[in-house]
């Protein structure tokens, strides 16, 4: 055998493809995990170069930390705070203000379905404190003067309230727009495939090993139990329930996702998963679809382009918009 | 070099494969223990609290910031009976039973992590929840 | 011949030498192509290196089968880069317990056994071996074992086409002039 080149050539040529088979597998996957703007962030980074990696996933988590210090109510330095004790105009950074704009015109897009200045109801209903309890009619309508998508005035970077008693609430799309930082953070670092998770806030980089990522819908009702998985690339995938955060009074659940019209929690849904190009606008977008309830809030998701969604109505019926991909399980 | 290869096994030979092979196929038989099994790890910032195998049902409570969380280890899967946080969004969270799921109680600042098992298994990279 | 019998000896003696060293080279490039080949699970390992091992038993005998086993595993670790990591601890184990059981089988029965048989046994033997380790030393959970069924039966198999393939190697080996004295005791 050994006598003949072309067998010896063949054998080296074997070789070498193995070789050269073998050889990327030095593709790494880093998890790191913190706890960050109210809820655990996870995120998965893969690379060649693990000290490239820890870099970019440290410098990432640095930067969800700032945007924490920056847009969350809970912080009484935050601007967002600020803004909300401010009497009159009050100049916020350029990067705040974008951000309330892009928030204002999804304000609009969903008819006030998402609003940014639910802040007040948040404080009556008590939901982030650890006595909760159901307000009366008059304190609800007191929480709901003067909110809506026209309750902001933003030029340039001054923003002046309709009413100085507005409270302006971000928690429908800071915990998004972070993740979306984080992403760039990360293709900055020259990173092309990686995840996050920010508590269901999902951003995703590139593609995992060629394939897409995929993401399970958690199940509305059955804990442990998945909904679908769908195959993703370069998408963001927010999905709100009614069943992680509530408390109950009287046998009635109250959760945390408002309806600005009634300023109760919205009963249309149990849950809506929403898959956009970026995750400030899924998370938005999955906080409107559930507040207008799966027969409105699918047509809303219909319209806008390059949105995809999936709703469980109040009785667990599903629906969808009409280019999602689902994985059949 | 022509001889088929069944000639080339002496008569002993023969009989100590299908021997060897009688032993295999018994081996298939034995029931070996259950599934196998993946590990809860509980941590808080860098530390690793706790560790346990989730074969094993188990009440466990400990300590963050805030005060005990409870938990127990059931049927394969880990969940939070009770925390001293506002929200309790950790047990609306459920259980974890794969391995990569996560269970957080953010503000008693623990971290619930399956590890172990396989993550090809649960066919999936992330859950939105 | 003019060469006297001292002289022919000496010639076998090195001629012994230079082929053990062959079959050395040869089972080392074959432990180190088979951690090439892709592989499903990290155990499943055909043990092509030990036809070299079971050649040098049947053409020299036990002490050439253990230089040839402990030297493949030594210095193919050492091509691999994995000397002393927890992969060489369980090649070794499996490796020695291999080794340890063909030894012994071709003593006891040396006149009935052939390359198969003692194939089958050290391939059966590596993957206990193995496994042993990796329960004591790496994971110590039960799970091992539920992998052992699946195990011996890919060893058994592999074991058997070893076994074929060391015979064949053999007789290409005895039919060559290099051999020809041991032909002649072989009978």
């Amino acid at each position: 055998m050994f006598a003949r080149p072309q067998w010896v050539i063949l054998l080296l040529l074997v070789v070498a493809g193995l070789v050269w088979w073998r050889a990327p597998g030095g593709e790494r996957q880093l998890v790191r995990t913190a706890l960050i703007m109210g809820t655990l962030v996870e995120l998965k980074v893969f690379g060649t170069n693990e000290d490239e990696l820890e870099r970019a996933t440290a410098a990432a988590f640095a930067e969800m930390r700032r945007v924490e210090a920056l847009l969350t109510s809970y912080r009484p330095e935050s601007e967002i705070s600020r803004l909300s004790r401010a009497a009159g105009p009050f100049i916020v950074s350029e990067e705040t203000a974008a951000l309330l704009q892009r928030g204002q015109l999804l304000a609009r897009q969903t008819g006030g379905a998402f609003d940014l200045t639910l802040g007040q109801l948040k404080q009556v209903w008590g939901i982030e404190s650890d006595r909760p309890l159901v307000p009366s009619q008059a304190e609800l309508q007191a929480a709901l003067t003067a909110i809506g998508p026209e309750a902001l005035q933003i030029e340039g970077r001054s923003v002046s309230k309709r009413s100085a008693e507005l409270q302006v609430e971000l928690g429908g799309i800071a915990k998004g727009y972070a993740v979306d930082r984080v992403l760039e953070m990360l293709r900055q670092a020259g990173v092309t495939s990686a995840a996050v998770n920010a508590g269901g806030d999902i951003g995703l980089l590139g593609a995992k090993q060629g394939q897409p990522w995929r993401i399970a819908i958690q199940h509305p009702r059955k804990t442990g139990e998945l909904l679908t998985v769908l195959p993703l690339v370069n998408r963001a995938v927010v999905t709100s329930g009614d069943y992680e955060r509530y408390f109950e009074r009287n046998g009635i659940r109250y959760h945390h996702i408002f309806d600005p019209r009634t300023g109760s929690p919205a009963r249309g849904c149990q849950s809506v998963t929403v898959v956009a190009a970026d995750a400030a606008t899924a998370d938005a977008l999955a906080t409107a679809a559930f507040v207008l309830g799966p027969q409105q809030g699918l047509r809303l998701l219909e319209r806008l382009p390059e949105v995809e969604g999936l709703l469980v109505g109040r009785d667990g019926g599903i629906f969808q918009t009409s280019g999602l991909q689902r994985e059949e399980p | 070099m022509k001889r088929i290869w069944l000639q080339r096994l002496t008569a002993f030979d023969r009989k100590l494969v299908l021997l060897l092979s009688a032993l295999v196929f018994l081996s298939f038989l034995v029931p070996l223990r259950q599934e196998a099994g993946a590990r809860l790890l509980v941590e808080s910032g860098d530390k690793t609290l706790f560790v346990a195998s989730l074969d094993q049902p188990q009440l466990v409570e400990l300590s963050g910031p805030l005060g005990l969380t409870r938990f127990e280890i059931k049927d394969g899967a880990v969940r939070v009976l009770s925390s001293p946080c506002p929200n309790k969004i950790c047990i609306g969270l459920g259980a974890a039973r794969h391995s990569g799921d996560l269970l957080a109680c953010v503000p008693n600042r623990l971290v619930f992590r399956i590890a172990g098992k396989s993550a090809e298994g649960q066919g999936y990279d992330l859950l939105s929840r | 011949m003019t060469s006297s019998a001292a002289e022919y000896t000496e010639l076998e003696r090195v001629r012994r030498r230079v082929f053990l060293a062959l079959f050395i080279a040869l089972a080392v490039a074959l432990h180190t192509f088979e951690a090439l080949l892709p592989n499903p699970l990290p155990w499943f390992r055909l043990g092509l290196a030990n036809i070299l091992g079971l050649t040098a038993l049947f053409i020299y005998g036990v002490r050439e089968l253990w230089i040839v086993s402990i030297a493949r595993i030594l210095v193919g670790s050492l091509i691999l880069g994995n000397l002393f990591s927890p992969g060489f601890l369980l090649s070794l184990s499996g490796g020695l317990l291999a080794t340890l059981l063909m030894a012994t089988s071709y003593r006891l029965w040396q006149a009935k056994i052939g390359p198969v048989g003692v194939s089958v046994l050290g391939a059966l033997g590596h993957a206990g071996g193995q496994l042993l380790i990796a329960w004591l030393l790496i994971i110590r959970h039960p799970s091992v074992w539920l992998m052992l069924p699946f195990f011996l039966l890919f060893s058994l198999i592999s074991g058997i086409v070893n076994g074929l393939a060391a015979d064949l190697l053999r007789e290409s080996l005895l039919n060559h002039p290099a051999f020809a004295r041991l032909r002649k005791l072989a009978g």
